[in-house]
């Protein structure tokens, strides 16, 4: 019996990324929504040493969030329907944007999550944030499924089209916009299509799973908003499977890199999404187990890298071999 | 257990991942498990109090290669050890919240005790630890019961699995010259998870005797209520809670404070007697977590909000109280039962 763990002496192995122009000095992220507004678990893990940082999502106006249960743990996941819980535009300037700018003068790349209802409150809310210099990117939430009307903008790939024309039509040019794919679509290469000819930057998936877990004894949802989304390990065949389905169809030849994520919490399962297609991986409920489990991540991907005789973790991005 | 300014609110700043090995898995009774686990590592455990509690992992810590595709080498004939421990092994993702009911510092260094019970795959998993297993928890989380200054009289009252905490409560007011006093509410016996003093039964009529053990280790006496009248008054927690309490003086009752950890009814009809006659009460809050760290905004309890801090409320309940939303394992779990908007 021998573990496939590699172990070679020191790998020197480059990992940092380029995601559309913008420098990341590894490829591990938070997955939004998982870790906070900024610090929350630096007493924990070492954020710095963290790609990039993705904030919750943020609102135009601050959201309460849905009533309990919000989560519900299902076979090797669990399901969510927070509701977007979130102090709003105004409080997130005031209070956490001076957080995230002390954590990027220690390393991080800062990517700030955005939902909304409309148009409107899309370009508001992203405006104001682009301009603030601190800020490296947008990652647009068009698919939560938690909320009233949350899935409109992320499963029609028109109006998915003409939301993303008119953000990044009204965002500072040189701050990048990351568009997150929903998986709660028949074919998601529209979306994914759509977003790129809107003019996205970069494509980051997947959201959660539309999912339900019932209470047998009492015949009801086990969560108060009915639905929630899936995460964790047992959605993470579907994930790469999409991100593969992604890279192939649309973004390999748009130029367009892919942040992907769904149920990563080991180093193999982040070289998957790799060889699926990916450039650089977020890992979120994992982080609810483990806050380190970005870091711990990256010293196992080092070694697998050095191991497939790759110099840099970009020559591995899309290598899966499909037998034609 | 120092007197902490009033309340309580302070997220612990020394929380971490530990790991432990297991040095007592004990059955309580029919569905309750007592751990003892004993920390290792290099890291000291921080200080605990009270009402905090440890996010317990209910699979195998090794989380780096319980997902690992491992390369397995066989002769013909074998049978290949599968070595895939989430799949062979039915586990829980998610780790639990366990209040601490016990903690202790030797020459080996520190353990922290839990009960918990068996409901679903995690804390099954847990039951079938055996004496030296690993296993990791994050912690200590979150705030803490707190002596009032002024006061020296405490009446614990515990239901179900919000028991422990009042074992680790017990012995911190002791230790801080207090007196107390326990109710123990359990739906029937075989759910009682105390250890009974040999010779010594939980009286039929709701009077205090020592029977229980972990309160009488600190002199404490108790009363035991079961819904079903197998064990102790057959009754509600409150129901031998009442003729205590409308015993006491206005000026005992002055001097006590009523804390409390059990099912939501249960804490909610104390929280009603307390408020009757004006007893300063502590509840200790459940709900469902993912993290146990500030994170998920999962754990939401209906908090009236402060005023004075700038703090607005998010919603009024039917009472017309105005709330707002608190996170159970930053905020809490311990809040003032005044301050608790219920339902």
């Amino acid at each position: 019996m021998a573990t496939s763990t590699p172990t070679p002496p020191t790998p020197t192995v480059d990992l940092s990324v380029d995601l559309a122009g913008l420098r990341l000095a590894g490829p591990m992220m938070t997955a939004s929504g998982t870790c906070g507004y900024a610090w929350e678990y630096g007493d924990f893990v070492d954020l710095t040493k963290l790609g990039a940082f993705v904030t919750k999502s943020i609102t135009l106006h601050p959201r309460k969030g849905n009533e309990a249960y919000r989560i519900v743990e299902t076979r090797g996941g669990m399901l969510n329907a927070i509701g977007l819980a979130n102090v709003g535009l105004e409080v997130f300037l005031k209070e956490k944007l001076p957080q995230l700018a002390d954590m990027r003068s220690k390393g991080p790349r800062i990517i700030v999550n955005v939902a909304g209802h409309s148009v409107e409150d899309y370009v508001v809310t992203t405006q104001r944030i682009a301009d603030e210099k601190a800020i490296d990117a947008i990652e647009l939430n068009v698919s939560c499924p938690n909320v009233k009307d949350g899935l409109t903008f992320g499963t029609d790939p028109l109006l998915l089209r003409q939301l993303i024309k008119e953000v990044r039509a009204s965002m500072r040019r040189d701050c990048k916009l990351i568009v997150k794919l929903s998986p709660n679509v028949g074919d998601i290469t529209l979306t994914a299509r759509a977003a790129v000819e809107g003019g996205a930057d970069v494509l980051s998936m997947i959201n959660t799973y539309t999912a339900m877990a019932i209470d047998i004894h009492k015949r009801k949802p086990r969560l108060a908003n009915t639905t929630g989304g899936l995460s964790g390990p047992a959605v993470r065949p579907l994930a790469v499977y999409l991100v593969n389905r992604v890279y192939r169809a649309v973004a390999r030849d748009a130029n367009v890199p892919i942040i992907g994520m769904g149920g990563i919490q080991t180093w193999q399962d982040a070289a998957e999404f790799l060889l699926a297609g990916a450039s650089a991986l977020a890992v979120g409920t994992a982080l609810f187990v483990d806050p380190a489990t970005p870091i711990k991540i990256m010293d196992g991907l080092s070694s697998y890298l050095a191991q497939q005789k790759c110099a840099s973790l970009r020559e591995i991005v899309g290598t899966l071999k499909i037998d034609p | 257990m120092n007197a902490l300014p009033s309340p309580v609110h302070d997220v612990t700043p020394t929380r971490d991942l530990f790991e432990a090995r297991v040095e007592v898995n004990r059955r309580m009774c029919r569905d309750h498990y007592l751990l003892r686990l004993r920390i290792t590592g290099p890291r000291d455990f921080p200080t605990t109090q009270p009402g905090q509690f440890i996010q317990l992992g209910c699979a195998n810590p090794d989380r780096a290669s319980r997902d690992t595709r491992e390369e397995v080498t066989w002769q013909p004939g074998e049978v290949p050890a599968l070595h895939q421990d989430e799949l062979c092994h039915p586990s829980a993702f998610l780790r639990r919240p366990f209040s601490l009911s016990g903690r202790g510092d030797d020459v080996l260094g520190t353990w922290v005790e839990v009960i918990h019970r068996v409901v679903g795959v995690g804390t099954d998993w847990l039951s079938k630890l055996r004496v030296g297993d690993a296993v990791d928890f994050v912690g200590p989380l979150g705030n803490t019961f707190t002596r009032t200054p002024g006061k020296n009289n405490a009446l614990l009252v515990g239901g179900g699995v919000g028991l422990p905490p009042m074992f680790y409560l017990a012995e911190a007011l002791d230790a801080a010259g207090w007196k107390a006093m326990a109710f123990v509410g359990a739906t029937t016996s075989e759910l009682l998870a105390v250890s009974i003093e040999e010779g010594l039964v939980p009286e039929s009529d709701g009077r205090p005797n020592r029977s229980i053990v972990q309160f009488a280790s600190y002199s404490d006496p108790s009363v035991v209520t079961s819904d079903d009248g197998t064990i102790g008054m057959k009754g509600r927690v409150t129901d031998g809670l009442l003729p205590v309490i409308e015993k006491m003086s206005g000026a005992e009752r002055s001097k006590t404070v009523i804390y409390t950890c059990g099912p939501e009814p249960m804490m909610h009809a104390v929280t009603k007697l307390a408020e009757r006659f004006g007893i300063e009460c502590q509840v200790c809050l459940e709900q469902a977590m993912a993290c146990g760290m500030g994170t998920c905004q999962s754990c939401i309890v209906k908090i009236e909000p402060d005023t004075a801090r700038g703090e607005v409320a998010q919603g009024r309940s039917v009472e017309g109280r105005d709330w707002r939303y608190k996170l159970a394992c930053t905020d809490g779990p311990v809040f003032d039962s005044r301050r608790v908007v219920w339902g």
